[in-house]
């Protein structure tokens, strides 16, 4: 045997078996409660689909077409090349709404000829005195 | 173009996953079902190899398509990290269906010989529980991307 003939890796060998010895009591009961749900999965896979293989090939197929267009929609480096277009835009609309809407109301205000302080309607400035 | 790298590394790693769950696994079984050792044939039970058989190609096919969107799927982004879980929950079924199908307790009937018994049952356990170390990674690692989102997408856009 190839571990018995070299003896690093006979260490190597014996000390992973030391170490999976050591977690043995943890991993024996966690690997039991494993068994427990996959032995479920598994009868249920036995019952339902345990005679053709046409069920398998449609979920990877269909794992595969659905990977390909999330790809193209979704690339991940850049933004999507289709939704994105449309919020780009609505993005853009908003920005100008808000720009446009900001202007309008900043070019409402009365402001003091002087000092540029927001007066409202009255004539003099409460902050310089200025007679606008 | 970074949707068809994407796809070009998804399509590498399903082909890696296709050999190394259905290929190479097949292949094995079937030499070891027509292997004959000093003279004397080793004999599987029909049933067994049939059984192994079409469990290795089904899970085989699911691990390999699960292969594709996930390693498809942009670094560290929330549909990787599902679908990477996915593939963990699909691996163990696929490590367990060898037991399903016999292939824990392997018996080999020596012609004029006996019959010569495999059991790899405490292995099988001992692996499944490390396994589930692996489940809790990928579990995290969801959470991760989900928290940090925002920060691996910036990151993600500069490159």
């Amino acid at each position: 045997m190839i571990y018995q003939t070299i003896e690093a890796l006979q260490i190597l060998a014996d000390i992973i078996g030391s170490i999976l010895l050591f977690l043995r009591p943890i991993l024996i009961p966690i690997g039991d409660w494993m068994v427990g749900w996959i032995a479920i999965g598994m009868e249920f896979l036995r019952n339902n689909f345990g005679t053709s293989y046409s069920f398998y090939i449609i979920i990877c197929v269909i794992l595969v077409v659905s990977g390909i267009f999330v790809n193209v929609i979704w690339p991940g480096d850049r933004k999507g090349s289709i939704f994105s277009k449309s919020i780009d835009k609505i993005e853009v609309i908003e920005e100008k709404g808000e720009v446009s809407g900001e202007k309008d109301i900043i070019d409402e205000i009365k402001r003091c000829k002087d000092c540029g302080n927001p007066i409202g309607d009255s004539e003099i400035c409460p902050l310089c005195g200025a007679r606008n | 173009m970074g949707s068809v790298k994407n796809m070009v590394r998804g399509s590498i790693f399903t082909a890696i996953y296709v050999v190394t769950t259905i290929v190479i696994p097949l292949a094995t079984f079937t030499l070891l079902f027509d292997l004959v050792v000093q003279g004397l044939p080793l004999d599987f039970e029909q049933q067994d190899y049939n059984n192994i058989v079409f469990w290795i190609v089904a899970f085989g096919l699911l691990i390999s398509g699960n292969a594709f969107i996930t390693f498809s799927s942009p670094k560290q982004s929330i549909r990787r990290a599902i679908f990477a879980l996915i593939q963990v929950f699909v691996n163990c079924l696929y490590l367990w269906s060898y037991k399903f199908s016999g292939a824990a307790v392997l018996s080999f009937i020596i012609v004029d010989f006996g019959v010569m018994t495999l059991n790899v049952q405490q292995m099988i356990l001992m692996y499944m529980g490390l396994y589930f170390l692996t489940i809790i990674l990928k579990v995290y690692d969801i959470f991760d991307f989900t928290i940090n989102r925002k920060k691996i997408r910036e990151n993600r856009m500069k490159e």
